[in-house]
């Protein structure tokens, strides 16, 4: 039970996805303009990141180990990844149309998020089992929504202040993002006391 | 005209990262030490040269609803391909690239070049487009981590260039310090287009 | 239906030339790979323990020191080194908690107990502060020293150990796992010893 915990708080704030890791950057930046939207990308990551950790998971330890095939590990996953999005996107289609509206046009991009791929590697890199991935999964969309919130909230707010023409766009994004860095990193050394 | 024009379009005018801003998880994840940020400019280069050259040769017999699967398992094929050679040949930056070896499958310039451009053209100038981006890609890698490495640990390629007395700024190869450079790189550049243009 | 066909058929012969080409680099890259693993394992291990002619990484004794939450025992390996048939040392890693994490440690011993060196195998800590642990000058001053010769604590916590400025977490951690792990051995000294 302690390690679930370690492994949620650890993922959200001391290894967060996008200002530690460096995974997720794109939908990061091109989604956070408003918090209505960002919360939308941040639910359908959450969804998918728990999903594909259970499939790829379940692949690699009865399909890729058995048969002594991980080398082809890259290449399941991102298939695993891309029909599973598909699939997402079908079911979602059919049960609820609200939904659909919300996350549809997000769930698309989530395929070439490098998050996604990335959690399922992660997941099998540190040796984690089926429990302590599902966690590592929901908790690493979790980081990535928590993230991408406080950014659309900071970036709402300066759209009304007056920046310098060439710093409008991505290179405030990446100053703003500079700034919430510095103050995650604060979150460092949380574990060692 | 032509190759030569390809070929160059990507180191600057349309630099894929200071540009148009694609592939900055791996930019700002790997860029803390120079020969971190020439080794995966020289594989993710090797990548975009396979896969547009195979995607370039069959663009021809694929069907369009399958494209993007497609082009994805071709481009996870060279990525594999350079993961084991890393492993293989150079265990060292393989071990310091660590999961961003596997991730340049999802590196947007890659499947933004197979969709955009080698997916449209020949051969001959999928390839200029290939070492052109690579070549820009590698060349935004280098200097965002040269920038890094020199203020914030005092070295060049692992060399020390920075007089003793000078106390590495340790938050630039520190995360927070990956996003202080690119955003302050882009505003640069912006800045010189834009004096340039008027 | 033809086209869903024609679909199928397409993409399962790319997939299977993708294969087909993975296959074959996996093979040619397999032998060097191994080769790379074990002769990073044999670096680390010449590294804290240079004196031996053996091949350590093939002799090893594994024992259970502990059980983890599910009650499986956890085993740790001791490389054994050897000149001829005479032990010369033991090589085993030990993990120190860390500022940002776990620190994985390997240490050379002599049969005597006494360090002949010390490796950081993996961690995460900070570049530029906790991290300089894997520099030179902090590890170098392990060489010689025992459990009796020494007190396992920072110089600033009253013991021998020269601290590293602006980290105090890491080379703590770092100091308490060498001494937990020189306990180890002298509590399981025989046992090691003699089954090799």
């Amino acid at each position: 039970m302690e390690k679930l915990i370690v492994i949620v708080l650890s993922v959200v704030l001391v290894n967060n996805f996008i200002l530690v890791r460096f995974l997720g950057l794109c939908p990061f930046l091109g989604v956070s303009r408003e918090i209505k939207s960002s919360l939308s990308m941040g639910v359908a990551v959450i969804f998918v990141m728990t999903l594909a950790s259970l499939c790829t998971w379940l692949i690699q330890y009865y399909l890729l180990v058995p048969y002594k095939v991980e080398f082809l590990q890259t290449i399941v996953f991102i298939l695993v990844i891309a029909a599973l999005v598909q699939f997402v996107e079908m079911v979602i289609q059919k049960v609820s149309p609200v939904l659909q509206k919300a996350l549809g046009i997000y769930l698309p991009l989530i395929t070439t998020n490098c998050a996604v791929l990335g959690v399922c590697i992660l997941n099998i890199r540190e040796d984690y089992n089926l429990l302590e991935t599902i966690i590592h999964g929901a908790g690493a969309g979790l980081g990535f929504t928590l993230a991408i919130l406080l950014m659309a909230g900071i970036r709402e707010r300066m759209s009304l202040g007056k920046v310098p023409q060439s710093m409008q766009g991505f290179p405030l994004s990446f100053i703003i993002a500079c700034l919430m860095a510095l103050s995650f990193f604060g979150f460092q050394g949380f574990f060692s006391h | 005209m032509g190759f030569y024009n390809e070929l160059i379009k990507g180191v600057w005018r349309e630099n894929p990262v200071f540009r148009i801003v694609l592939g900055i998880c791996p930019t700002l994840a790997v860029s803390t030490q120079v020969s971190n940020g020439v080794g995966m400019g020289l594989a993710a280069t090797f990548v975009l040269l396979g896969s547009n050259v195979i995607i370039s040769l069959i663009r021809k017999g694929i069907p369009d609803k399958i494209r993007i699967p497609a082009f994805i398992v071709v481009i996870s094929t060279f990525v594999t391909i350079v993961d084991l050679f890393m492993a293989a040949y150079t265990p060292a930056l393989h071990e310091r690239l660590g999961i961003f070896i596997p991730l340049i499958v999802v590196n947007c310039i890659i499947l933004g070049r197979a969709e955009a451009f080698a997916s449209k053209s020949t051969v001959w100038m999928s390839i200029a487009d290939a070492l052109g981006m690579g070549a820009g890609f590698t060349v935004a890698l280098t200097i965002i981590s040269s920038i890094r490495e020199v203020l914030g640990n005092g070295t060049f390629f692992g060399i020390q260039v920075m007089p003793e007395a000078f106390s590495p700024a340790v938050i630039m190869i520190l995360p927070p310090g990956a996003f202080l450079t690119i955003g302050a790189l882009l505003g640069f550049f912006n800045y010189l287009s834009k004096r340039r243009s008027t | 239906m033809r086209e869903l066909f024609n679909l199928t058929v397409v993409l399962t012969i790319i997939c299977s030339l993708a294969a087909t080409a993975l296959a074959l680099v996996y093979n040619i890259t397999k032998d060097p790979i191994a080769y790379q693993q074990r002769l990073k394992k044999l670096k680390a291990i010449k590294a804290v323990q240079p004196n031996y002619d053996n091949e350590p990484d093939q002799d090893f004794v594994d024992i259970s020191l502990e059980k983890n939450a599910e009650g499986d025992a956890v085993l740790t390996r001791f490389y054994l080194t050897k000149k001829g048939t005479d032990p010369t040392g033991v090589v085993f890693v030990v993990t120190a908690i860390g500022y940002g994490g776990p620190i994985d440690l390997m240490l050379g011993l002599t049969p005597d107990g006494t360090i002949t060196g010390i490796q950081i195998l993996k961690h995460t800590e900070t570049p530029g502060l906790g991290a300089k642990i894997t520099e030179k000058k902090f590890l170098q001053q392990f060489t010689a020293k025992n459990a009796q010769n020494t007190t396992w604590t920072l110089k600033k916590d009253g013991g021998d150990i020269d601290q590293i400025s602006g980290a105090t977490i890491s080379p703590q951690g770092v100091v308490k796992a060498i001494s937990e792990g020189l306990i180890l051995f002298s509590d399981h000294h025989d046992e090691i010893l003699t089954a090799g």
